[in-house]
């Protein structure tokens, strides 16, 4: 049913008798397609914009209304690719209008007639195949001249660079002469055939005519006064040395023999020229060719260097040839003065400078002033070339309402290549978009996360939250804030939670902001990594490193860390530091070996662990040297009581006992150093009393030390 | 029952249906597929439960539909009801919807007996 050939539309709309009305309408000739809320619409459009040939769009929707899929129809620019014909019952102005501003073509009214459905349908669709041709068209030809400009303005910045200085100005006005006599001669007659493309090609080739000039001797070409007869017939070669160089440009193009033919006759060459496959660009030669070699050329057949008479001419070198003449009148030359506008023309009539077909000379009588204020400006063609290339270069960006087919091109190949590679990568892609609020994943990672490709509304998507938690979500779609248009990349960890299982991912995000001044935030480009495997790696290794290896205990260095963290964090906390040291350890590893001296530590770790609690820090913080750190409320004394009793053990039948200095934060202060240094007095203070037993700090000790 | 026969029964204009849709047969499918839309229902609930832009929503899409058969009567009824639900809840929402309600169980009697005569 569905065949190729047949144009697809799609129709949106959340009532299914109105969509299969509509379907029914349209009949068999199109591929229909259905989608029943905004949100599904931007999903088709997002996958198959470029084939759709028509949107039939209601307004009143659930999840995403008409305004919204207009709003991402415009954000993409798939507005300037497929028409928008609104069906709807809503018909207040304000709706329609808004409705147009944002791109629609048409409007059908609801209750809808079949005759008027099917006609706008086949005219709206059929309106925008021709203006896209059209667009195309105009295109090709800005594209093809702008080309041919630069290859020129390359050679005859050289010539000009080389040779003398009038030509520069004088080939502008040739330029802009000839264009002029072309537009005129084509509207009085089309015996030329002149199409806009063949004017703009023979005024760029005009540019051209004297190339020849570059092989003749400067002492003649600069020479103030009259030639000889010598020096003029070498000044006539001008004309056949450029066409030789124009046919040495592109080999092959023309045999000796073909050129013998095409100079005996014009119209028996320009046949066979038309027989020759032609290459790009080989117009434009054969044109300049016709105009370096006939521009002397006259009517009546006393021109040189071939004596052609007539339309044997080519009208190309018949314009330009006026065209030629006129500027040298009207110009200084090293041998003559300016002559004014009016006497040129006079001159020209009476057939001083030779005879020109009467009907080109007809034109230039009837627009006398018209070509003289065209050559007074002589930023005249520049202006030209700008406003060219600037149509251009628009059209080519797509701004100013009209996408290139080269860019919707490009578009759709970019678009393939980033589908290709977001399947390749198992990466979770997305886009967010502010207005409207819209999120969009890549395949792999609408898999991942279970959610749905295209979905609305991130910050009150119910699963969204789930996954990521509401305070996360918020600073992933804030990420912005941290970013400028010239700095917007963002990179942040965050838990995941996947299938009751919380994993980290790492988050990286590019923020998008318009081109206004200032520019505006638009949304995220981002991916997000799983980074769990490699995290949990880490965390492992830094547990490690941090780690006593026999007791599992923190070793000193990064208990000190953690307990200066804990006393910056709790300001207020009433904190003790606890020495412990095993009485006569020595004894114990040399009487019972040092396995058995291991175990005791061993055992010694866990009974401290078990007597604190688990935010209590406790540290080996080498040989048989341990530290506790925690928090107390009250009766310290009492606490020190249990702990210290719980620390003297029997390990195999072999009593083991320690000997306790302890340090309280509210004595000594909240330094580490001096918290240990108070603590190590009061453990020597146990020791000296006959170990184990524990002591609190006091001031005396110090004294008694130092 | 014919289909002009149902027409006259539920409230609607046969001739300008045919006039617009020129197709007695996709008339008919179209009447006949009108009550699996679920719009009325939710136009209901929504109602009951005050939310505004449900209900303008369901009457919305009932006028529509009813503009699209020419169910003269009740797309009036439903069209006064959704014009009041426009800009925020409204008190009349009830009691137009009364009348959307005795005109939608008045097409639907019709479509009932339209069917039974297939």
């Amino acid at each position: 049913m569905a065949g190729k050939n047949k144009q697809k539309i799609l129709i949106v709309d959340d009532s299914e008798m109105n969509r299969s009305i509509l379907a029914d309408m349209l009949g068999e000739e199109y591929d229909i397609v259905e989608a029943e809320d905004g949100v599904q619409a931007v999903g088709i459009l997002s996958k198959q914009a470029s084939e759709l040939s028509l949107v039939l769009l209601d307004i009143v929707m659930p999840k995403l209304d008409g305004f919204g899929v207009l709003s991402a129809m415009n954000q993409n620019g798939w507005i300037m690719d497929v028409p928008v014909v609104m069906v709807s019952a809503e018909s207040g102005s304000k709706q329609v209008e808004r409705a147009y501003e944002l791109g629609v073509t048409d409007f059908i009214n609801r209750p809808f007639d079949a005759l008027v459905v099917r006609r706008r349908v086949v005219n709206t669709i059929l309106l925008y195949a021709k203006q896209k041709r059209l667009i195309g068209m105009v295109e090709d030809q800005i594209y093809e001249t702008e080309q041919r400009s630069s290859l020129m303005i390359d050679i005859l910045s050289h010539i000009v660079e080389f040779r003398n200085g009038e030509s520069g100005l004088h080939i502008l006005h040739v330029r802009t002469l000839t264009a002029m006599l072309l537009e005129l001669i084509a509207a009085k007659t089309d015996r030329y055939g002149l199409t806009p493309r063949e004017i703009s090609l023979i005024s760029t080739a005009s540019a051209l005519h004297d190339v020849g000039k570059i092989a003749i001797d400067g002492a003649i070409l600069n020479k103030p006064g009259r030639l000889t007869t010598e020096e003029f017939s070498v000044m006539k070669t001008h004309t056949t040395v450029g066409a030789e160089m124009l046919q040495a440009a592109v080999p092959g193009w023309m045999t000796d023999e073909e050129y013998e033919i095409m100079k005996s006759h014009t119209t028996a060459g320009a046949d066979m020229l038309a027989r020759l496959p032609v290459q790009h660009g080989e117009d434009l030669v054969k044109t300049a060719y016709e105009i370096c070699r006939w521009h002397h050329e006259r009517w009546d057949g006393r021109g040189y260097p071939d004596g052609l008479r007539g339309d044997e001419i080519p009208i190309a070198a018949q314009v330009v040839s006026l065209a030629d003449v006129y500027d040298a009148l009207t110009s200084p030359r090293v041998y003559k003065p300016a002559i004014p506008h009016e006497e040129a023309l006079r001159m020209i009539l009476d057939g001083q400078c030779g005879q020109f077909n009467p009907m080109l000379l007809e034109c230039m009588t009837e627009n006398a002033e018209k070509i003289r204020t065209a050559l007074e400006g002589d930023a005249a063609e520049e202006i030209q070339q700008r406003n060219l290339r600037s149509i251009s270069e628009e059209a080519l960006r797509g701004e100013g309402g009209a996408v290139s087919e080269r860019t919707l091109r490009l578009l759709d190949y970019e678009r393939m290549k980033y589908h290709f590679f977001a399947a390749m990568s198992e990466e979770i892609q997305f886009e967010y978009t502010v207005a409207p609020s819209m999120v969009t994943l890549s395949a792999y990672g609408s898999k991942t996360l279970g959610l749905e490709e295209i979905f609305m509304d991130p910050l009150h998507s119910e699963k969204l939250i789930s996954l990521l938690g509401r305070e996360t979500l918020e600073k992933i779609v804030n990420s912005q804030h941290d970013t400028t248009p010239d700095d917007s990349d963002s990179t942040m960890e965050v838990l995941v939670r996947l299938d009751g299982e919380s994993r980290w991912f790492r988050v990286i995000t590019r923020s998008v902001w318009s081109r206004d001044l200032p520019p505006k935030y638009m949304g995220l480009l981002g991916k997000a990594i799983d980074i769990h495997e490699e995290k949990m790696k880490l965390r492992e290794l830094e547990k490690k490193a941090s780690c006593d290896p026999l007791t599992g205990l923190l070793n000193r260095a990064s208990a000190r860390e953690q307990i200066e963290n804990r006393m910056l964090v709790h300001p207020d906390g009433l904190f003790a530091l606890l020495e412990i040291d095993i009485d006569d350890f020595k004894r114990v590893n040399d009487e019972m070996g040092h396995i058995f001296g291991d175990q005791v530590l061993q055992d010694l770790a866990k009974r401290m662990k078990h007597s604190v609690r688990n935010s209590d820090i406790c540290c080996r913080a080498g040989g048989e040297e341990f530290f506790i750190f925690l928090e107390y409320n009250t009766d310290i004394e009492r606490t020190m009581e249990r702990i210290f009793n719980s620390l003297c053990f029997e390990h195999e039948g072999r009593k083991v006992t320690v000997s306790v200095g302890v340090a309280l934060g509210s004595e000594v202060g909240r330094k580490f150093d001096d918290l240990y240094n108070a603590a190590d007095m009061a453990l020597y203070a146990a020791k000296h009393a006959g170990k184990n037993r524990f002591c609190f700090y006091d001031e005396s000790m110090s004294d008694t030390v130092s | 029952m014919t289909l002009r026969d149902c027409y006259a029964a539920l409230g609607g204009d046969y001739d300008e249906v045919i006039a617009r849709l020129r197709s007695e047969r996709l008339v008919q499918k179209f009447v006949l597929k009108f009550m699996d839309d679920g719009s009325f229902e939710a136009l209901v609930r929504a109602v009951g439960e005050k939310n505004q832009e449900e209900a303008f929503r369901a009457a919305h899409t009932i006028k529509g539909m009813c503009q699209n058969l020419s169910f003269t009567t009740l797309g009036r009824s439903a069209d006064e009801l959704t014009e009041a639900l426009r800009n925020g809840w409204s008190d009349e929402a009830p009691a137009l919807l009364e009348k959307v309600s005795a005109d939608y169980a008045r097409v639907a009697g019709a479509i009932g007996e339209l069917k039974a005569s297939l």
